[in-house]
């Protein structure tokens, strides 16, 4: 399966990076992410639930980087399993400075198996850009001030929102604080992973232009 | 009384099957343990780690098998059903995946639980570790080879067969004509109503297994399990319980649900049943077809084939249990009912990494008519000769039958044609699809803005092959006639059939003859049903089983009646003295004569206390004989009966949107003697709904990582009755068959051979496109027309 797509994030450079470098912030804006971990400098463990009527599960999978080319591209590769099958999928992230603004585009080509695999293919892409474009939106919310930074418990003193750190858990380690209301995404639930994938190139992003900047 | 064979006789099992008195496999076993496959979720990977701890929480769990749990014949692979000389790189898998899964679906680990939904939740628990590896998909990746299905296996090639008589290849280069072809199948399935499921229970006291299996041949399925589980054979007992329809998939075996059943139900000492769910036979049950093929033909100025050189590649999949069956049938098939000048066939079956593929009704004859009518339709076009004209200059003659290629056929016996007339049945279908007036209905259409094309094809398909079948027959007490064969039923009416040529054979009602298939206890010899052989070899052994009966009826009945044999005939259960009124015994009184038991249980019993049989100087039972009145026997034919038949098509095309349209569908078919010509045109009917399927909506979708991305009915596309011909012209010819004591060849694959030549020959038709690759969808269509005007 393969899916492409863009966004524009309406902030300088540096702002993007300042909102998606927090693992904190995109572990609430991953859609169905519920626990991040970095287990090396371009290496990370997720935990996304995601699924729809009686297809949902939870994948767990790893995320790693590489190709960088900074500070136009690099390559993701993720993969995940969960009870509804597997997915594997790697993303080709470009990015540029246009007009005050930076631009992002994805290719991403996934590979789905198991349950998943064999019903609704048509579906997933569809569902897994609808998802991209929803995290982007999120952020470019955030970014242009439109959404709140956080959920108002805490704010560090740049207004950027803190780590939601799980009290018992290691450092490095984000769980999605509880939020009411907050549902499992709607859609096949691999397109949802594939999704939130490309959603966690944000991620990488973020990373990337924080190394690039400092 | 009535002759019962050749009627139309309604069958006598759809009252029971249509008012839900059905008992299929899963209606069986209520309180047996469920089990539940995991399966891989890759085409290609090496398994690293199976790690079933999360699923030991699972309440109701009972038991979890891997391949580590697997002893003795069971932790080996597979057997290979099938061998053949050239099939020199033969691979099974095994029952459970050992290091290294081969298709999405392959069976990783099985899981038995007090119920399925528990089952399927700890499944879901199992965490295997992969790696996966390169995905081998499609032909064309297959026989490039970049990458490997095993890596013991070059190329990708289990198999390199060749057959040729003549010097093909030299008449090609001499003819005064010549044409190259290349022609492609897609891969399609025999998609039953019921999938797969087998019931076992382990009887713990007595040592034995019964087993019911949803399959095609019980003894073949009884054998394997008592391999593996090191069972002698009279300790296993298989029985086939109604079957909603296998179409060749469930000739398969032993599936590997077939093995692990009953290796759980003897380890628990409690019944485990199976029943496979769609989704799971889409992707881990046999599929057929894919092939691809590359003609050069040589012909003279009249359309004869001088010499015909075909090169073909066949998938197999990622197995092959069921050696090189499909192929060896398209390169002997192919030749249909002409005679080329001389013909060479060569093809490689090819290893990929999706599920395996085994005969599915018409077993490689649907691509080999594809290739060969095609290329006669290339023939007459290039000629300019009218499609038909080229094809009665290359039939076989009457007169030349039997027909010998010289070539050796899937049975391993000789390609010879027992009987047909090809000319005639051409003659039957012009007329029967208005084949000579179809030019001004083509204009009159035109005029009208619509777009009507008509195509015929021609097919001879082997059938009955051997090796054997054996029948029953017993006669109660009661009258009653009870019949046994081996052979299973997957719903094509054998209750009927088999009661049909009994009652004649006999002179008993039908209602009094009650047949059973497939059941290993009472007959536990059989081959199984596929190949159209089921009315051939069964009918032909329940025949000869109740001639034997007859004749030891008028035996013991012309002692009572102190009469010769010869002036006996048996009428409505009576035997009667021919022109002595009064002289006669019911067959039920002459079976009990025909035991020596000196008991009177019934009033039959005080009816036989009337007659003396038997010598007084004899023993009760004499040497030469047995108590009873019962025959078996067993039909075994020297080579396959032919049975052959053409189809035409009208169609029209939507000039906007491509969509393909049935006009009308005519069908002469030729399976010598009918025992019932309902059920045949039954078949027919069925076999072209099947072949509408397969030359217009059905395909699997593969992706390039071995995904199969259409495996619900969501995707899949089923013809409905709305997309099948409302009516189809159906004319007989009966040619009887020299080979059996009936005269019959079989009927149930013939419907769906055919269906993807006789579509694209019509599309072709109303288009002037060349149609080379079946299936063919409307986009599909739409963009050879885009294709084909942008090369104008």
């Amino acid at each position: 399966m393969k899916v492409s797509g863009d966004a524009t994030l309406h902030a300088p450079i540096d702002r993007v990076w300042a909102a998606l470098n927090d693992p904190a912030v995109l572990v609430r804006t991953i859609p169905g992410c519920e626990r991040l971990e970095a287990t090396g400098p371009d290496a990370y463990t997720m935990t996304v639930t995601a699924g729809v009527a009686s297809i949902k599960g939870t994948y767990s999978g790893e995320v790693k980087l590489h190709d960088q080319q900074p500070p136009g591209s690099f390559v993701m590769s993720a993969s995940g399993a969960g009870g509804p099958g597997t997915v594997s999928t790697e993303v080709q992230v470009r990015l540029e400075e246009r007009d005050g603004a930076t631009r992002l585009t994805y290719d991403a080509d996934a590979v789905v198996g198991g349950m998943i695999g064999g019903v609704g293919q048509r579906m997933l892409a569809g569902v897994a850009k609808k998802m991209a474009g929803e995290f982007f939106a999120a952020v470019d919310d955030v970014l242009t001030g439109r959404a709140p930074e956080t959920d108002g418990s805490t704010t560090t003193a740049e207004g950027m929102p803190a780590v939601y750190a799980d009290p018992g858990a290691q450092p490095g380690v984000y769980v999605a604080p509880p939020k009411p209301g907050r549902a499992v995404p709607e859609g096949f639930a691999a397109g949802a992973v594939v999704g939130a994938v490309i959603a966690l190139a944000g991620v990488v992003v973020g990373g990337l232009l924080g190394r690039r900047r400092t | 009384m009535t002759k019962m064979f050749g009627e139309p006789i309604k069958r006598v099992e759809d009252r029971r099957l249509l008012l839900g008195g059905g008992a299929y496999l899963d209606d069986l076993g209520r309180d047996a343990y469920a089990a539940a496959v995991l399966r891989s979720p890759h085409a290609h990977a090496r398994v690293i780690d199976i790690d079933v701890t999360d699923a030991l929480d699972v309440d109701g769990l009972i038991a979890i098998y891997t391949y580590d749990d697997l002893a003795g014949a069971m932790a080996e692979p597979l057997p290979l059903l099938i061998p053949h000389p050239t099939l020199t790189h033969g691979r099974t898998q095994y029952a459970l995946a050992r290091d290294e899964v081969n298709h999405v679906g392959e069976a990783v680990a099985v899981v038995v639980a007090r119920d399925r939904y528990l089952a399927e939740d700890a499944a879901e628990r199992i965490a295997v570790t992969y790696e996966p590896l390169p995905a081998v998909v499609g032909i064309e990746n297959a026989r490039a080879a970049t990458n490997l299905v095993h890596d013991d296996v070059p190329g990708n090639v289990a198999a390199n067969t060749m057959q040729e008589y003549g010097d093909a290849r030299a008449a090609v280069a001499a003819a005064p004509n010549r044409l190259s072809l290349d022609l492609a199948v897609e891969r399609s399935a025999s998609t039953p109503m019921e999938t797969r499921g087998v019931l076992a229970e382990w009887d713990a006291d007595s040592g034995r297994l019964r087993m019911w299996s949803s399959t095609q041949t019980s003894t073949g399925v009884r054998a394997a399990v008592a391999a593996k589980l090191g069972l002698d054979l009279t300790d296993v007992e298989v029985i086939t319980p109604d079957v909603g329809g296998g179409f060749g998939v469930k000739i398969v075996h032993p599936w590997p649900e077939e093995l692990l059943v009953p290796m759980a139900a003897r380890l628990l000492k409690h019944p485990v049943k199976f029943t496979e769910d769609r989704r799971e036979h889409f992707i881990a049950s046999a599929h057929e077809r894919a092939q691809l093929h590359h003609v050069e033909v040589g012909f003279d100025d009249a359309g004869r084939i001088l010499g015909l050189d075909v090169r073909f590649w066949h998938d197999h999949g990622a197995y092959i249990p069921y050696g090189l069956i499909v192929p060896i049938v398209t390169s002997t098939q192919l030749l249909g009912p002409y005679k080329p000048g001389a013909y060479r066939v060569e093809f490689d079956s090819l290893y990929t990494n999706t599920v395996i593929v085994t005969p599915y009704r018409g077993a490689g004859r649907p691509q080999g008519a594809f290739v060969m009518e095609r290329t006669l339709d290339a023939i007459a076009g290039s000629l300019g000769l009218d499609r038909t004209e080229v094809r009665a200059a290359n039939f076989i003659q009457p007169e030349e039958m039997p027909y010998d290629f010289g070539l050796t056929f899937q049975d391993g016996r000789p390609l010879r044609y027992d009987s047909g007339d090809f000319p005639a049945s051409l003659d039957k279908l012009k007329k029967l699809v208005g084949w000579d007036e179809f030019a001004a209905y083509r204009e009159q259409a035109r005029a009208e803005g619509r777009r009507v094309g008509i195509g015929l094809a021609c097919y001879v398909e082997g059938t009955g092959v051997g090796p054997y079948e054996g029948g029953h027959v017993l006669i109660e007490t009661s009258g009653k006639v009870k019949v046994a064969t081996g052979l299973t039923s997957q719903g094509q009416g054998h209750q009927t059939v088999f009661a049909q040529i009994v009652a004649d054979e006999l002179g008993v009602s039908m209602d009094d003859v009650e047949v059973v298939t497939g059941d290993t206890r009472r007959f536990p010899y059989a081959v199984g049903t596929f190949a159209s052989r089921a009315a051939v070899m069964s009918g032909s052994a329940i025949a000869l089983a109740a001639r034997n009966v007859r004749e030891k009826a008028l035996r013991v009945a012309a002692e009572a009646l102190e009469a010769d044999p010869k002036d006996l005939e048996i009428v409505d259960g009576m035997v009667r003295v021919r022109g002595n009124p009064g002289a006669e015994i019911t067959l039920g009184t002459v079976a009990v004569l025909s035991n020596p038991l000196r008991y009177a249980f019934d009033e039959a019993s005080k009816a036989a206390t009337q007659f003396a049989v038997g010598d007084p100087g004899k023993p009760p039972v004499a040497e030469d004989d047995e108590p009873g009145l019962e025959g078996r026997d067993y039909y075994s034919p020297p080579h396959a009966t032919f049975a052959n038949g053409m189809h035409a098509v009208i169609v029209e095309t939507d000039p906007d949107t491509a969509e393909i349209r049935i006009l009308k569908y005519a069908v002469v078919h030729d399976c010598g003697r009918l025992i019932n010509p309902r059920i045949v045109e039954g078949q027919i009917h069925g076999g072209v709904a099947q072949g509408v399927g397969g030359a217009l909506y059905e395909r699997m979708a593969y992706d390039e990582h071995g995904q199969l991305q259409n495996a619900s009915f969501m995707d899949f596309l089923m013809p409905y009755v709305t997309e099948v011909p409302r009516g189809i012209d159906i004319d007989h010819l009966e040619t009887p068959s020299p080979l059996n004591p009936l005269g019959i060849k079989g009927a149930g694959e013939a419907g769906v051979i055919p269906s993807a030549a006789v579509f694209a020959a019509a599309i072709e038709d109303a288009e002037g496109i060349p149609i080379t690759s079946m299936p063919i969808s409307p986009s599909a269509l739409f963009e050879l027309r885009r294709t084909h005007e942008g090369q104008r």
